[in-house]
């Protein structure tokens, strides 16, 4: 087994005239924790897209754990093991938190029409067991939501729901977590605490990598092992927080946009 | 087969492209401010065009006759009236529903289009039944080898491709058009450069009802005959031609209009079963079309942002 | 935040299921009542008893208690229901015009929830419900005229050939979204109806002739005896009816609190993020569409050998308007808010003579105004709860 899990080659991809990402070199090796940071519009977000199958890339290439992966389906992407937040919270409001959370969980459900229809009794064994797996995940960011699975997601505020979404990627115990921008609209407490639930789940489950997309410094220097820095769809800098905090270059880039 | 018949499948075929063209640029405008379809479009149109017999009934009985003040008349009338609805369609049946899910906004538009189909056949005197509209063009006709084309076609066909050509200008080199274009562009970006949103929303309804009413008024001069049900059909098939072409590009409503009465005009003279089956045979191409290029021959811009 | 002390629900102290059971029976009650009215004041004055009954069963916590019964005593309560239908349908034995009603309204039903599958889980609207129930009825018409296949294979083939025809809707269907979907059943809605107008195999627009049903020499259109009382050979009907809604209604149901539920939920409300979660979108689609499909063949099946004689006018666009209507009007995935809203659409106008001419502009208005203000629907749905009585310790 290789020590690098995910690597972009070249990657990049236009929009129309845009051009959002330009030949992107990355690395991910298994259980690091990269923080990927940039001005707005720099490419970031493209990047988990073109990685997920959202999007085609324009020219490059995507490997993840062996395998190429470029321009896989979203589907296939989500079955070799790469999980995902969306930078606006793309939840089922109408739905409860343990259904959001088991459509995390969909490789490990049994989706056959006869079982689902005939075979009730099967079924609720595994919606039982899949509950408990929930549950305990969820109540590893809070014991209240936790107390609470069967409320639809639309009535949580904005931070339980962005927790909500972080148990819906974990939950199928990805190889690779992709979060964007996770702590968007909470507050500096708040988000310090989500980062320490993340990093005790991650903790538990071993070996799982992870990129974050982090506007917040102040998190990319606690968590991030590797900081990679995007401007206008190019990498300009890559190292330790202390090396790409150093670089001029990335100062210019932010101040630039400032 | 002949000339002559086919000289008069051509016009027929260009009469009624230029109709359904008329409609689909209404169904694109809405879809290019709101993104939204307003399927009640359709009957809006059959309204107009009772608006407009009414008018005719109406000035009859004044005792004028003059065919030239009876059209201007009547696609005066029709065309404010029609507008009007437009505007107001929009102000409380569609920006409402804006924020929900934009199927809902079809389907009020939908129910609307019934209500509105339902409430002349009820309550316009004796609806139920198809009306005579007069023939109030000149019917002089010049032989072209063995095809007579008659001088109301070429006035209705002319008139309606002014229409769209006119719009296309409005559009494309007016102030208004200008905002029109803003907003369906973005519509915050629209707000902070000072356009009124409400404002622009509602005059492009009404233009495009206003262009309905227009189709309405030449589908009843060229058949001489309007009924309740006519909006339906038309309105799908502007609905049909506006999507095909690709929702909220003008050309692509032109090219669909054309498309669709070409096909038409195919499945009636060209196809090897009776002609009774050219409307099957249009909706079932057009269908085909969908599963082929899904969002249509020129496509829309995606909106879709992960 | 979990109540540890769960607040007592019951109505009057009574225990849930005897609620339960009393209002089924209410209900049941009212409804053979209602049937049998013959006067439209006496028809008014019922509407107005069942919508005040509405209004008290919300003040006084009946709807509660009756919640409580459907979760904990789910099954005795469906079979209650059930045998309900079925005494009503006794109870009304002799009388043509009120069994043909009730059997259409149960069908109509039956399309309805077929839809609800579609539309209230998947989110892919059918304008074209009238034309798969058109389908189903003709396919009946045909074979019951050229085939010796027996009646209940002949209910079967309505549900395959609209499902079959349904297939060729499928590819378009499925690979748009939205209005592109929409404007692929409305065209078809209008295709099939020109063409069975002009079709002269399929009578043009006289219609067909539909042989009538008849199982296990159970010949259906002849009078069954009970009890040394001639009945309405429409009882036959309507039993099979009652049965066909019964099954559609447990169909949805058991897709709706199960994972493929979940899945439609999902491919309803974000396509994007299903595909990101690994759903198969496109095998969700058609295989609510197919189910869909399916049930409203037979239950068109089942209404061409009913009624006899069909006619492409049956089969509008105005009549998949009124489909879609119910549904809307009853909550979006919302299966006894569906139930509601097709008595609602169906029986209301029939009783009513006054409205049968204005049933269109009435619904059409009634769901502008749903939408508007209330666009979850008369009886909103439920959070999806797998199974009802499994409360997990928390
Ligand atoms: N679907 C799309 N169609 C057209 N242009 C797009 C699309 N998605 C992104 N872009 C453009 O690509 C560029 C990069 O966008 P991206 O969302 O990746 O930026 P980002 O780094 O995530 O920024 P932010 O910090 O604001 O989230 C932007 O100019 C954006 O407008
Ligand atoms: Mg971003």
């Amino acid at each position: 087994m290789s020590e690098v899990l995910l690597e972009f080659k070249n990657l990049g991809k236009n929009f129309g005239g845009v051009r959002a990402l330009d030949g992107f070199d990355m690395q991910v090796k298994r259980g690091e924790i990269i923080g990927l940071i940039g001005p707005n519009g720099s490419g970031k977000t493209t990047s988990f897209n073109l990685m997920t199958g959202i999007y085609a890339p324009s020219q490059g290439e995507v490997h993840f754990d062996g395998a190429d992966i470029t321009g896989m389906s979203a589907r296939k992407v989500y079955e070799a093991g790469i999980a995902r937040t969306f930078q606006r919270s793309r939840l089922c409001l109408p739905l409860s938190i343990f259904d959001n959370i088991m459509i995390g969980n969909h490789a490990r459900l049994n989706t056959g029409l006869w079982f689902n229809l005939f075979q009730r009794r099967a079924l609720r064994g595994q919606v039982e067991e899949f509950y408990t797996q929930a549950r305990d995940l969820v109540a590893g960011f809070s014991e209240d939501l936790a107390g609470r699975m069967f409320d639809p997601v639309g009535s949580l505020p904005m931070i339980e729901r962005r927790r909500i979404e972080i148990c819906r990627a974990l939950i199928s115990k990805p190889k690779l977590l992709l979060l964007d921008e996770p702590s968007a609209g909470m507050t500096h407490d708040e988000t310090a605490q989500m980062m320490d639930d993340i990093l005790a789940v991650r903790d538990r489950m071993g070996g799982l990598s992870i990129i974050i997309i982090e506007h917040e410094m102040g998190v990319i220097e606690r968590l991030c092992d590797q900081c990679v820095v995007l401007s206008y769809g190019r990498k300009i800098s890559e190292g330790s927080y202390a090396h790409i905090a150093a670089d001029p270059e990335v100062q210019s880039a932010y101040l630039g946009m400032d | 087969m002949d000339i002559g018949l086919f000289g008069q499948y051509l016009a027929n075929g260009v009469m009624l492209g230029t109709m359904y063209a008329l409609v689909a640029v209404g169904f694109t405008l809405f879809f290019g401010v709101l993104d939204v379809i307003k399927f009640s479009h359709g009957d809006v149109l059959m309204l107009g065009s009772f608006t407009g017999f009414t008018v005719y009934i109406g000035l009859l009985s004044l005792g004028i006759e003059n065919p030239w003040v009876m059209i201007a008349a009547i696609l005066v009338v029709s065309i404010i009236t029609t507008a009007a609805l437009g505007a107001i369609i929009a102000r409380y049946l569609v920006l409402p529903l804006k924020s929900a899910p934009p199927l809902n906004i079809l389907l009020i538009t939908l129910m609307l289009g019934t209500a509105i189909r339902e409430a002349v056949r009820l309550f316009y005197p004796d609806g139920s039944n198809p009306k005579a509209f007069p023939a109030l063009l000149p019917t002089a006709s010049v032989d072209l080898g063995g095809f007579a084309l008659r001088a109301d076609s070429v006035i209705l066909v002319a008139a309606g491709i002014a229409v769209i050509i006119g719009l296309n200008l409005v559009i494309n080199r007016t102030r208004l058009g200008l905002a029109i274009r803003a907003v369906a562009q973005d519509e915050e970006t629209a707000k902070i450069m000072g356009i009124n949103y409400t404002m622009i929303v509602l005059v492009t309804f009404a233009i495009g009802s206003g262009a309905a009413a227009f189709a309405g008024i030449m589908n009843g001069l060229y058949y001489n005959e309007v009924n309740f049900g006519m909006g339906l059909l038309l309105g799908l098939i502007g609905f049909c031609a506006a999507i095909i072409g690709g929702l909220g590009n003008i050309y692509g409503a032109i090219l669909g209009g054309f498309l669709f009465a070409g096909l038409q005009t195919i499945g009636a003279v060209a196809l090897p079963f009776a002609s009774a089956y050219k409307d099957v045979f249009a909706f079932g191409v057009v269908i085909a079309l969908m599963a082929w290029k899904p969002t249509g021959l020129i496509a829309e811009r995606s909106s879709d942002r992960v | 935040m979990q109540n540890k002390t769960i607040p007592d629900t019951r109505w009057m102290g009574l225990p849930h299921l005897a609620v339960g059971l009393i209002v089924i029976a209410a209900i049941a009650l009212f409804g053979w009542q209602f049937l049998l009215a013959d006067s439209e004041i006496a028809v008014l004055g019922m509407v107005a008893l069942a919508a005040m009954a509405a209004f008290g069963v919300g003040k006084t916590g009946l709807n509660k208690s009756m919640s409580a019964a459907m979760r904990n005593h789910g099954r005795s309560m469906n079979i209650a229901i059930l045998l309900a239908l079925v005494c009503v349908i006794f109870l009304l034995g002799g009388e043509h015009f009120p069994l043909l009603m009730l059997t259409t309204t149960l069908l109509y039903m039956t399309v309805a929830f077929g839809l609800n599958a579609q539309f209230g889980l998947t989110g892919m609207v059918n304008f074209a419900g009238a034309s798969f129930f058109g389908v189903g009825a003709y396919t009946a018409a045909v074979l019951t005229n050229h085939s010796a296949l027996p009646p209940i294979l002949i209910l079967v083939a309505g549900g395959v050939f609209s499902a079959l025809i349904g297939c060729l809707l499928i590819v378009p269907v499925v690979r748009t979204a939205g209005h592109y979907s929409a404007v692929v059943t409305i065209a078809f809605s209008v295709m099939f109806k020109t063409f069975l107008e002009v079709n002269d195999v399929l009578g043009g627009p006289q219609g067909l002739m539909v042989g009538p049903m008849k199982t296990f020499g159970w010949d259906f259109n002849s009078s069954p005896l009970l009890m040394g009382m001639e009945l309405s050979f429409y009882v036959n009907y309507a039993l099979l009816g009652a049965g066909l809604a019964a099954l559609a209604f447990m169909f949805v149901q058991r897709l709706e609190r199960s994972w493929i539920g979940l899945t439609l939920d999902s491919v309803r409300l974000d396509e994007t993020a299903s595909a990101c979660f690994g759903l198969n979108v496109v095998r969700a689609k058609v295989l609510a569409f197919t189910f869909g499909n399916i049930l409203i063949g037979i239950a068109g099946a089942l209404y061409g050998m009913m009624i006899s004689f069909i006619a492409p006018n049956s089969f509008s666009f105005s009549d998949s308007l009124l489909m879609v209507a119910i549904v809307l009007l009853g909550g979006l995935g919302s299966l006894w808010g569906t139930a509601l809203a097709a008595v609602i659409v169906v029986l209301l106008p029939e009783k009513l003579q006054i409205l049968q001419e204005y049933r269109f502009l009435l619904f059409s208005v009634v769901v502008i105004l749903m939408l508007l203000f209330r666009p979850e629907g008369l009886m909103p749905r439920k959070v999806r709860s797998y199974f009802p009585n499994w409360r997990p310790e928390q």
